[in-house]
């Protein structure tokens, strides 16, 4: 397993009945941003907790930093820095407390505790607030300090879960710059998001999840290849939706149905023009046309051939 | 966010060579629970609760001082108190409970579990912080107790001795407490199942009247209900009249329930 950070090999985990993980594998080599990209209940955050040794899985294994999560969970948990999807900070101490107790807990000294935590609040842009306590912080500031909670260690895998999930749009890119910092310096990054774009941005490599499978992974090239990079959809009248349907698949489009409105993967913008044509020469009336760029919907609708 | 400071992850030193003792992780971990004994609000309130219980108590039950069993020439206060003791130890073992459900709850806990310590140090300073607590609420009992006209034959020594006897039933119970909110992880469950267990016992014991003064179905509870064995021992020594039996047995079953106890929450509180 050289080279690998991460490796999950048909991951399993189900609770009672339900399967939040069903034969999930995900290879990231070290030094790399891989993106887990799914819908809410995809079974992101469930492989996140496995990953991170919270979950055992019920059938399949993986490892972390060559190490096995269930057998060496104890030595994973010294490689690991974990940010969750709600903000694990304690609301009763400062930023800066927040810190040394946990550079504490990981075997620092006090001073050398001290020293990392002002190093990263310095990094997250809360030195002015580093002794003030966290009660008071915005959403973004606590986002911040949970994301420098899980860096104290100076881990060498970092789990992001939807680090981004709430933010605004600065404090997004400002999160964006950090995960590329980090892996300036070597650092193996997981993280799970629900938005195309980000995934697209930050990931060298990136799964898609659907329903505890994998539906896709690749590069974000390799996955707007297969998605296509673009769509077009029309919305029509339930009696034109047959004739429309022949219409397209005529014009060299494969459109796919969902309730009243086609969508079929094209090449470039000039095939909405072919698409109005057709419909056009047909005697079709479209209620709605439209031209999209390609979002995790039409990566579902594309691969798994049915909205989530 | 300035993102030209060091690169995280390429300082010179690691911090964590070897992880820390678990030593450290309990005087980590008891250290930001006492932070909340910060809070004059919640010191206040933890002092005045069981002030309100001797208050009441003292007064509304004064009669008993004339009912049968009751010890001849003791004053009631003096009866009172080493029972107050007990139960006010048996009490905040629900507050250990509801406690530590809120942490259980909090993200801060999520994330310990992903560091490389062990979770029983969180339990162990959480029942380090109730042991304190408990400490100055027995205390400060024995001091308002005064003012009430506590005079017990046993002096000082028995009272302290009380009040050790009080500390290790809570103790003991404050870890069945633990225990519990290990697997059950819900606040308001927590409190409600603590009550009704905490109240029966009180109650249907040896605390507040003699146990000859109870119906007879309460008696046999009274007699076999392990709380009756704590307010025997505490009251023994308070009132030079030591009850040898009853203190081994408090002590043994503080003991066993705490070790017991310590075993399902060890394995409760490693679930996710």
């Amino acid at each position: 397993m050289s080279g690998l950070m991460i490796a999950a090999v048909d991951v399993r985990k189900t609770f009672g009945d339900v399967t939040a993980l069903d034969g999930v594998s995900v290879a990231v080599p070290a030094g790399t941003v891989h993106g887990l990209l799914g819908h809410n209940g995809a079974g992101k955050t469930t492989l996140v907790n496995v990953l991170t040794t919270l979950f055992v899985p019920t059938a399949g294994s993986a490892t972390v930093a060559g190490l096995d999560v269930v057998r060496d969970a104890a030595q994973v948990r010294r490689r690991i820095g974990v940010t969750g999807q709600f903000a694990s900070v304690d609301e009763d101490l400062t930023g800066t407390q927040n810190l040394v107790l946990l550079g504490r807990l990981l075997g620092a000294s006090r001073r050398e505790a001290s020293q990392r935590a002002a190093e990263l609040l310095e990094l997250f842009g809360l030195a002015e607030a580093a002794d003030r306590p966290a009660q008071g912080y915005s959403g973004g500031m606590r986002r911040r300090l949970d994301l420098a909670s899980g860096l104290v260690g100076r881990p060498d895998v970092v789990f992001l879960d939807e680090p981004t999930t709430g933010l605004d749009p600065e404090s997004r890119l400002g999160m964006w710059d950090v995960v590329r910092t980090l892996v300036a310096g070597g650092t193996t990054v997981l993280l799970t998001t629900q938005y195309l774009d980000e995934a697209d941005r930050l990931a060298d490599t990136i799964t898609v999840l659907s329903q505890g499978q994998v539906v896709a992974a690749g590069t974000a090239a390799e996955l707007k290849s297969r998605v296509g990079r673009r769509t077009v959809s029309a919305t029509l009248a339930a009696v034109n939706i047959g004739p429309a349907l022949d219409t397209l698949r005529r014009a060299g489009l494969d459109p796919l149905q969902s309730g009243r409105t086609l969508t079929a993967p094209v090449e470039s913008s000039r095939a909405l023009a072919v698409v109005v044509r057709a419909l056009d020469d047909a005697g079709i009336e479209a209620d709605e046309l439209g031209l999209h760029e390609p979002t995790l919907d039409d990566v579902y609708l594309t691969l798994t051939g049915a909205r989530p | 966010m300035t993102t030209t400071a060091t690169s995280p992850s390429t300082a010179a030193t690691r911090v964590r060579p070897a992880g820390s003792g678990v030593l450290t992780q309990v005087e980590v971990l008891t250290g930001r629970a006492l932070r909340r004994l910060r809070d004059p609000r919640l010191v206040a309130l933890s002092l005045l609760q069981p002030l309100i219980m001797l208050a009441l108590f003292s007064q509304v039950f004064r009669s008993i001082a004339n009912s049968p069993g009751f010890p001849s020439g003791a004053n009631y206060i003096d009866y009172l108190l080493p029972a107050i003791l007990v139960t006010t130890g048996s009490q905040s073992a629900v507050w250990s409970g509801a406690g530590l459900a809120t942490d259980l709850r909090n993200g801060a806990l999520a994330r310990f579990r992903t560091l490389p310590i062990s979770m029983m140090s969180l339990l162990v300073a959480r029942s380090l912080f109730d042991l304190l607590r408990n400490a100055i609420q027995l205390v400060a009992l024995v001091l308002a107790a005064l003012l009430f006209g506590y005079a017990p034959a046993g002096g000082v020594l028995g009272t302290a001795l009380a009040l050790l006897i009080g500390l290790s039933v809570g103790a003991g119970l404050s870890w069945v407490f633990i225990a519990l909110a290990s697997w059950v992880r819900n606040v308001e469950l927590m409190q409600m199942l603590g009550f009704m267990v905490i109240f029966p016992l009180m109650f249907a014991s040896s605390a507040f009247v003699p146990i000859a003064g109870l119906p007879p179905w309460m008696r046999v509870i009274a007699t076999i209900n392990p709380l009756s064995y704590a307010v025997d021992a505490a009251r023994g020594w308070a009132l030079a009249d030591p009850a040898l039996g009853a203190t081994v047995s408090a002590l043994l079953i503080s003991a066993v329930l705490l070790v017991g106890a310590a075993l399902v929450a060890s394995r409760g509180v490693r679930r996710p």
